[in-house]
């Protein structure tokens, strides 16, 4: 039974990272229609970069993880400028050029990083008993506490403020807000920024836990895809329970079923959802 | 003037063999593969403009039903290959049946996961597949000649090529290109644009799992290399750079790319990075490729 609920925990843990790491992409996906297929590369590199900056760099972790995240926050502000801008109205140019991005991105980090497996220094170390069940450590309670805190700015951010309101005002009617004096470029460029920025804390908040690979980058793009569809496109909320469905299934499924085949739990679900209900679980229905 | 270049390229194609040795021979075979993998791509990517990212799976479809049918069972390569065609076509019905009303983005991410999956199926069911380690699976002719199979692939190429351009010029093609230029006008005049996309898909997913196959007993050996997901942004980038949306731009991209790879080869690491900066550069400058510039360039003069 204590087995049980620690691999319950462990879903719970990875449902959270899958949550902010799935709402980068349905925050573009609501207000650009561009699903960005380097979301994974972002992932990795927030990854690498916080691991750098804090073994070969010598800063503390917690700073390493902040410049991270907003060097891809600046690195996002520049894919959105330079490459998805142009492709504006044509779906099919975004998906081409974001997939060319993802293989240029997976193979400079291969080449910078090298394919070996990279660990951060843990923030908190030791372990808590939970409810005298089962012993469980820090640094994940902390992930799982960092992923919640993420999850409640971003929606702080989305419901109550000026930006927010001009996000929902161009998911719903972008002309319509471009003409109430919207600047609709602006809100594109930071909302492509922020969905990377996500990406990347989800790499550097998990990576003290599971070491990150260049070459796991698709599995990582995959999995937010995969949530982004079973909680409906463009739903935040959505992300939040199909983050945690999904990562409490995959450590069931990983820990009574197969290993290996980890990941076709999501593929599953992803099928199963196309069949069932294709606009996802808080989706609107087309 | 154009049936006379036609004529002309046909006739070099047929003494190509008679002047290169084995090595270039091997690669003149390969970028025919290419020619046809960029080839069935663009027919929907460039003519109805859905981005699949399973092209490269399904020739892994019809590489692997087609090797492990003669391995295991026996049967003769040109039944598998057919067998393999038709099992990706069906895949490809059956994920294009689930997802392509839903829009392109779905078609995108089901295609990727799907890609994924089946990377993984052939990596850990070793005992079938041998995972990485590849499968040694026996070829189409019982006497090993390069010359032999340049013709075979040669001929399948053409036909294939002679297939698809009939379809692009029939009202299905005029329906494809009514589907990619305006999906509202095109439904409104009554052509039911999710039939038609589905139709490309799975046409172009069979014509992926064909070349597969013949690929697989090519270089009988088969490795989850073919179904991965470098190998589809190779193809990807032979259509983007040759020029997707046209006739000609696949096929060129197709062969320059692949005898370029041989040139750098001794880069090796750095090969699929060069090729991704040269198809952004592409895409992002002259979306409509080589051909596109080529044509630009024609028309100043």
């Amino acid at each position: 039974m204590s087995e049980f609920l620690m691999f319950l925990t462990n879903g719970l843990v990875m449902g959270g990272i899958n949550a902010i790491s799935a709402l980068g992409v349905s925050l573009v996906v609501g207000i650009m229609r561009v699903i960005n297929f380097a979301h994974g590369e972002m992932y990795i590199f927030g990854g690498y970069l916080s691991y750098q900056l804090a073994v070969g760099a010598g800063i503390p972790p917690v700073l390493s993880m902040l410049c991270s995240v907003a060097a891809v926050f600046l690195g996002g502000l520049a894919i959105e400028k330079w490459l998805i801008r142009p492709t504006y109205g044509d779906e099919m140019y975004s998906l081409i050029i974001t997939f060319i991005l993802s293989i240029i991105l997976q193979n400079a980090a291969l080449l910078i990083f090298g394919p070996y497996p990279v660990k951060p220094p843990s923030l908190v170390f030791g372990a808590t008993n939970i409810f005298g069940l089962f012993h469980y450590g820090n640094q994940r309670l902390l992930s799982l506490a960092l992923a919640a805190g993420i999850i409640g700015a971003i929606m702080y951010l989305v419901r109550r403020t000026w930006f927010g309101k001009s996000v929902r005002a161009i998911s719903q009617d972008r002309e319509m807000a471009a003409m109430l004096g919207v600047d609709h470029l602006k809100v594109n460029m930071i909302s492509f920024g922020l969905g990377c920025a996500l990406a990347a804390s989800a790499g550097a908040i998990i990576a003290p836990i599971f070491p990150v690979t260049p070459s796991g980058s698709g599995a990582v793009s995959l999995t937010a895809f995969v949530v982004v569809v079973l909680g409906g496109m463009g739903s935040l909320k959505g992300c939040i329970a199909g983050g945690v469905i999904l990562g409490v299934l995959e450590n069931l499924g990983a820990a009574y079923i197969s290993t290996d085949y980890r990941h076709i739990f999501g593929f599953i679900i992803l099928i199963g959802v196309l069949v069932l209900r294709p606009w996802g679980l808080f989706g609107k229905r087309i | 003037m154009k049936r006379a270049g036609l004529a002309g390229v046909f006739l070099i194609a047929i003494l190509v063999p008679f002047f290169l040795n084995q090595y270039w021979l091997h690669v003149a075979i390969i970028s025919l593969f290419y020619v046809m993998m960029a080839s069935s791509w663009n027919l929907i990517a460039g003519y109805t403009g859905q981005v699949s990212f399973a092209h490269a799976a399904f020739a892994g479809v019809g590489a692997y039903t087609s090797g492990m049918l003669a391995l295991y069972g026996g049967v003769h390569p040109a039944l598998g290959i057919i067998a393999g065609t038709l099992l990706a076509g069906v895949l490809g019905l059956g994920l294009g049946g689930l997802c392509i009303r839903m829009g392109g983005i779905y078609l995108s991410l089901t295609t990727l996961g799907f890609s994924e999956i089946l990377r993984i199926i052939i990596t850990n069911e070793e005992q079938w597949t041998r995972g990485t380690m590849g499968l040694q699976i026996p070829g189409v002719f019982s006497v090993y000649s390069k010359t032999h199979y340049y013709f075979l692939f040669l001929a399948v190429t053409l036909a294939f090529l002679v297939l698809m351009r009939r379809l692009l010029n029939s009202d299905t093609g005029l329906a494809f290109r009514a589907v990619l230029n305006d999906e509202l006008a095109a439904s409104t005049s009554g052509i039911d644009t999710v039939r038609v996309r589905l139709m490309a898909f799975t046409s172009s997913s069979a014509m992926a799992g064909l070349a597969g196959g013949l690929y697989g007993h090519y270089l009988m050996l088969i490795t989850p290399d073919i179904p991965s997901l470098g190998q589809m942004f190779l193809v990807l980038a032979m259509a983007v750079i040759g020029g997707m949306g046209s006739f000609a731009g696949p096929i060129i991209g197709a062969i320059a790319l692949e005898f370029l790879s041989e040139y750098i080869r001794i880069y090796g690491e750095y090969h699929l990075l060069l090729f991704g900066l040269v198809a952004l550069v592409i895409a992002r400058f002259a979306p409509s490729g080589m051909v596109g510039l080529w044509e630009k360039i024609w028309r100043r003069r």
